[in-house]
């Protein structure tokens, strides 16, 4: 086998993550005695309730995200990108932020039956319940889908619409010859990840789940490491989780088909029919105020008078502080990373080698944050370091590790794309390295490389799972200074703690695609 | 060039935590996060404390009481706590058995708190009943007993919390326990209807009812009080329960392993002081153990008509069995 620095270093990252997944669980064990845990038939229901609330997530967000995707990637209007930031910014905004939202729009008291019973109609039944949980997941996630989906749409070359245009295609054709072979690269992964994130979702299901019906296997977790301190059973539904989790997406992982078409992002011409054009008009609008209510809600209730007063807080300044310079970090170290991966994943021809380098990384991502959390403090513990000093490192990394299945799944279509288009020339120039990716990639993928970023920057803004052992006060996070006002009956300052977190989020989606994508753009 | 900047900025920021080079003695004090935060009784304390001790007061904070155990457990001898502030009478058990206390030796002969609850390792620093608090212009007849809550009618919401998550959602169970004995099972499945959501944490659920998204939520008897004093909003009231209503005592106790007990016990003095009795309570917004003049507002809340209370290493060994049976119950 020849030397090959790319396929080297991706296999580099995988087993670090691997062996960092295996440890935290090795140490965990050690610590635990051993505990008489027996899967019961209540495990078991709740993974299977937990696998099909997950399953339908997976299904309501694809869908709406790829129509989605669709009628942004047609329709041209003024502030377009603005609201693809919007729609960016969900899946970022931490998971009770837009639960809470979605509760000013759609509960009992909120928007919808506020204009019902103003005109005098019945009002909506209750959000709580599993239909409640799923429309969040698919808030969460479908506007996650549509995002990258409409960077793949955007990346269809101008030379296949001018064939597509001149063949006449109507839209249902354009969609199966153009979009769906430059899409369905990315569903495999995309699917998986949301599975993932439905499946060991916390805050969302306790919020909205209306009791003990609706239960995942995470709160199970949770009540062992805390009420009990049941380090043992906590690991052993750790590990069952892990084992479900990989069944569910292994196919998924081993089916991930090449994506053909690339070139750089840019604005398309493409004539659909006018009919088409008001369907296009109908799911945007439509689809807007699903998505984005619950965002405005978030913002209308926290960018008030109180604003001023909690900006006012030297508190809130060290939080904003802590949580963007631990943000840039992690976005820089995720990037870095994502792009190891992906770089490796396109290298490597073997489909079991590339499965391998997917599952050390969803491994991570499906690890419970409180085991996470107990298992990198008592790690950091035995390595003899202090945990007031370890904690931004651990954050940084920890933060990184969780974002990167998101940015790998942003990335690879993109790089393998490149990689097709552009490996005879790369090979006869004999470029590699940093000269391939300056001279190649970086200029397909300025986009792509902001939107991770950014990506990265949100997930890490929005932690609360990792934080919640190391922190102290002089070392807090913005959604950590949330949690408190809201445990402090300050309903208020949490709103507004939340709105700061939805703008800076919406702003570095916005913008950081914009900036990347010029600059790579100027190096060629 | 950024990635340099940031890492000495982080470096420095770590160190500065790390290393306060003074020769003052710290005094670390683990808590639950809203009790040492910006808006909670901590900082107050801190500032009044470290007027007369010559020392810098830390704390630390975890999401919990119980976390910050678990976190000092966890430390084992390299723990820098000196004392854990805020575990509640229902799971001091998990306190005494870690064996991680001594005896905090403060005279608590001045102290008043209900049932003369007492322990020689836990100094009692505040207590409140739970009950269910209501929006008095919106539902006009409360109902006054767990009978008549699962009575009322199909859309009358309450919101409680997980008792594997929450103290107060705990409490809930024990409330009902202490009540019903073997009944408190039916009884959850008769106002199982009820329940709109069990949330994870206090602050979701009261959170979730100032939206008005339920008729009652599950929180103190003092509750109301914030609203009146911090808000001037006199419309919340809690629901006085003829079953009568659970008690919750909040306490603090001294580790082994301190290398500050002196100071420590001195801070344990001081939490019991007129001073910061006084801060816990419209900090906290609890009542206090001993006999100040309570803030104008106290008086307009209600008092329990029977004390409810259950001994704790009961608990301690029920505790798991009972929950598994309430969520049975209300399946």
């Amino acid at each position: 086998m020849e030397f090959n620095s790319r396929k080297i270093f991706g296999i580099f990252i995988a087993l670090s993550t691997g062996l960092l997944v295996v440890t935290i669980f090795f140490v965990l064990l050690i610590q635990a005695p051993p505990s008489n845990f027996v899967v019961n038939n209540d495990i078991l229901t709740l993974v299977g309730k937990s696998a099909f609330q997950a399953f339908l997530s997976v299904i309501f967000s694809l869908f709406f995200g790829i129509i989605i995707s669709w009628s942004f990637n047609r329709l041209n209007f003024f502030g377009r990108s603005l609201l693809v930031g919007l729609f960016a910014a969900a899946i970022v905004t931490p998971a009770l932020v837009i639960g809470l939202g979605l509760i000013n729009v759609w509960g009992r008291s909120g928007f919808i039956n506020y204009m019902l019973e103003y005109f005098g109609l019945r009002p909506i039944g209750s959000i709580f319940g599993l239909h409640g949980i799923i429309l969040a997941h698919t808030i969460l996630s479908g506007a996650f889908v549509a995002t990258i989906l409409l960077a793949r749409l955007n990346a269809i070359p101008s030379r296949a619409l001018k064939i597509g245009q001149s063949l006449d295609l109507n839209a249902w054709k354009r969609f199966l010859v153009l979009d769906w072979p430059a899409i369905s690269g990315a569903l495999p992964a995309l699917g998986s990840i949301i599975f993932l994130l439905s499946f060991t979702s916390f805050p969302i299901v306790l919020l909205l789940g209306a009791g003990p019906a609706n239960q995942t296997l995470e709160v199970a977790i949770f009540s062992a490491v805390r009420l009990d301190f049941d380090l043992n059973s906590a690991v052993q539904l750790a590990l069952i989780q892990l084992i479900i989790c990989f069944t569910i997406i292994l196919p998924s992982i081993f089916y991930l088909p090449n994506t053909i078409v690339a070139g750089m992002t840019h604005r398309q011409k493409w004539h659909d029919s006018k009919s088409i054009i008001i369907v296009q008009a109908i799911i945007l609008s439509v689809g807007s105020l699903i998505f984005l209510s619950p965002l405005l809600s978030v913002l209308y209730d926290g960018l008030g008078q109180n604003l001023i007063e909690l900006i006012l807080k030297t508190s809130f300044w060290n939080s904003f502080f802590t949580s963007f310079i631990i943000g840039v970090l992690s976005a820089l170290l995720c990037l870095t990373l994502a792009l190891a991966l992906s770089f490796a994943q396109v290298e490597i021809q073997n489909k079991y080698g590339k499965a391998a380098l997917y599952l050390p990384i969803f491994a991570f991502m499906i690890v419970p944050a409180v085991v996470l959390s107990l298992g990198l403090f008592i790690l950091i513990r035995d390595l003899g370091i202090s945990s007031t000093i370890a904690a931004p490192f651990v954050l940084i990394i920890a933060n990184a590790l969780l974002a990167l299945p998101f940015c790998v799944a942003i990335l690879l279509p993109p790089i393998q794309a490149a990689n097709i288009r552009y490996s005879k020339i790369t090979k006869s120039l004999r470029l590699s390295g940093l000269r391939r990716f300056k001279s190649i990639e970086w200029p397909l993928l300025g986009h792509e490389i902001g939107l991770v970023l950014a990506l990265a920057f949100c997930f890490s803004l929005g932690d609360l799972g990792i934080i919640s052992l190391f922190g102290t006060d002089d070392f807090a996070t913005l959604p950590w200074l949330m949690m408190r006002a809201i445990g402090a009956y300050r309903n208020n300052d949490a709103g507004s703690i939340g709105a700061v977190m939805l703008v800076l989020a919406l702003l570095v989606f916005w913008l950081l695609p914009k900036i990347t994508k010029r600059f790579s753009n100027a190096k060629t | 060039m950024i990635i340099r900047y940031f890492l000495t900025v982080l470096l420095l920021f770590s160190l500065s935590i790390s290393s306060n080079a003074q020769e003052k003695p710290i005094l670390y004090i683990y808590t639950y996060d809203s009790f040492s935060s910006e808006w909670g009784a901590g900082p107050k304390l801190k500032k009044r404390f470290e007027k007369k001790c010559n020392c810098t007061l830390k704390w630390v904070s975890t999401a919990s009481s119980i976390s910050a155990l678990r976190k000092i457990q966890l430390e084992g001898d390299k723990s820098k706590a000196d004392i854990l502030l805020g575990l509640d009478s229902s799971i001091i058990s998990k306190g005494e058995l870690s064996g991680l206390f001594e005896n905090h030796e403060i005279d608590t002969k001045s102290l008043k708190v209900p049932n003369d609850w007492r322990s020689d390792i836990f100094l009692p620093f505040d207590f409140g009943y739970f009950a269910f608090v209501y929006n008095k212009e919106k539902l006009k007849n409360p109902p006054s007993s767990f009978l008549e809550l699962a009575q009322m009618d199909k859309d009358f919401k309450i919101i409680i919390q997980d008792p594997r998550s929450s103290t107060v959602g705990f409490g809930l169970m024990l409330w009902l326990k202490a009540a019903y004995d073997e009944d408190s099972n039916q009884v959850w499945a008769d106002i199982s209807p009820h329940i709109l959501t069990i949330t994870r944490s206090w602050g979701e659920a009261y959170n979730l009812f100032l939206k008005d998204e339920a008729d009652m939520v599950l929180s103190y008897s003092t509750s109301p009080a914030y609203h009146l004093i911090a808000e001037d909003d006199d419309k919340f009231q809690a629901a006085n329960f003829n079953e009568g209503h659970y008690l919750q005592v909040e306490v603090a106790g001294i580790l082994k392993n301190s290398v500050n007990k002196k100071l420590a016990r001195k801070f344990l003095d001081f939490l019991i002081s007129d001073e910061a009795q006084a801060i816990i309570t419209t900090s906290n917004w609890m009542y206090p153990v001993k006999n100040i003049d309570l803030p104008k507002g106290f008086e307009n809340l209600i008092s329990p008509k029977n004390t409810l209370l259950i001994n704790a290493n009961l608990i301690e060994n029920n505790s798991q069995k009972w929950i598994d049976e309430m969520f049975e119950a209300i399946k």
